[in-house]
């Protein structure tokens, strides 16, 4: 194998020994390094991928953090069994039925186009009350929350629906 | 039957075989092997790099029960080492001590978790001592709690424990869900991110 890459004899000209240029790799340290390595990944591996939606309870105190913005209204969602109702500042829109597929998930396509046409309206808006009733799954409400943020309305806060 | 020489002795089709019969037609062929290194290594190093790329230093924060499915969501954050607030569709715990069953909390009209209330009081008691005690001022408490319940309970429940840990001083509630791969291709603005 001397001289093998490419043939090219790069020994020194003195001398009348030449030593081989090819070097081996030690390679069973690599392997040994490389099989503790997984072990010790493998046991501490955590293979649910676990992330949290942070909502603030309406009424609480985070709501007096909050400053008065001219360019935002009181967003609020009215969560029900049925239907969504958005409201923004004074006006309303139409409610949006409850629709949901195979899974049994809620579809959220037109809220998320009615956020849209709201924050096009309002730019600064980032804060939306969603207003829940107590028989709506935690399921729905966590979806809602997480349209809301991908929407852009990262400050969720949650209330109970009046009445 | 005739006397054989003692050691492994193969049967009629393995004899032929060219491994184990000895050779078969040809003459004897050389018993050592070498080992293919090269693809080990290459499988070790992808191996090394997959599990590295999932490698999560914040560890197993959440204790995963059967009785509580997480619903899914996308635009999430790194979920933090707080008090939890597990409640399944039968009942509601805390740090392993039950606090109430479902069906009954359902029942009742008020909104406090009296046992609840007392229970997250006392976390943040011991929680504020043990900084005090430390002098570890940057640890003060920011009242953050993760509340992990099951994807079908009703908004009746969560409702009385999220005003509970608001009245025990806990007002930055987290609600844990499953990490879901996002369905548009973008990356979810909170991910990553403490």
């Amino acid at each position: 194998m001397a001289g093998g890459m490419g043939g090219a004899d790069l020994s020194g000209s003195g001398g009348g020994k030449r030593k081989p240029l090819d070097t081996q790799i030690n390679l069973v340290p690599f392997i040994d390094l490389m099989a503790v390595t997984i072990s010790f990944l493998i046991m501490t591996a955590v293979w649910t991928q676990i992330g949290r939606l942070q909502v603030s309870n309406s009424g609480g105190p985070s709501d007096s953090q909050d400053t008065e913005n001219e360019k935002t209204v009181p967003l609020t969602l009215l969560i029900g069994d049925k239907d969504l109702r958005l409201t923004a500042g004074t006006s309303s829109f139409d409610p949006i039925p409850v629709v949901r597929d195979s899974k049994g998930h809620i579809d959220l396509t037109k809220l998320e186009m009615r956020i849209k046409e709201v924050r096009g309206q309002l730019p600064d808006q980032v804060a939306i009350t969603l207003q829940t009733e107590d028989s709506v799954p935690y399921d729905d409400l966590v979806r809602i929350i997480d349209q809301c943020i991908g929407s852009g309305l990262p400050n969720v806060s949650v209330a109970a629906a009046m009445g | 039957m005739a006397i054989q020489v003692p050691g492994k002795r193969f049967g009629k089709r393995l004899q032929r075989s060219r491994v184990f019969g000895k050779g078969g037609v040809g003459g004897k062929r050389p018993v050592n092997a070498d080992l293919l290194i090269t693809p080990l290594v290459d499988m070790f190093v992808i191996i090394v790099l997959f599990l590295i790329a999932n490698f999560s230093a914040t560890g197993e924060v959440l204790m995963m029960s059967k009785q509580i499915r997480l619903p899914e969501a996308v635009n999430v954050r790194e979920i933090e080492m707080v008090p939890v607030v597990m409640v399944s569709n039968e009942q509601v715990l805390v740090s392993g001590t039950v606090i109430g069953r479902v069906d009954e909390l359902s029942r009742e009209d008020y909104l406090n978790i009296p046992a609840l209330e007392e229970k997250l009081r006392d976390m943040k008691k011991q929680y504020e001592q043990l900084h005090a005690l430390a002098n570890d001022e940057s640890g003060t408490f920011k009242g953050d709690v993760n509340i992990q319940a099951d994807r079908d309970v009703h908004f009746k429940i969560i409702k009385r424990v999220m005003y509970t840990c608001t009245t025990a001083g806990y007002n930055n509630i987290n609600f844990a869900t499953m990490t879901a791969a996002s369905t548009r291709g973008e990356q979810a603005p909170g991910k990553g991110r403490l």
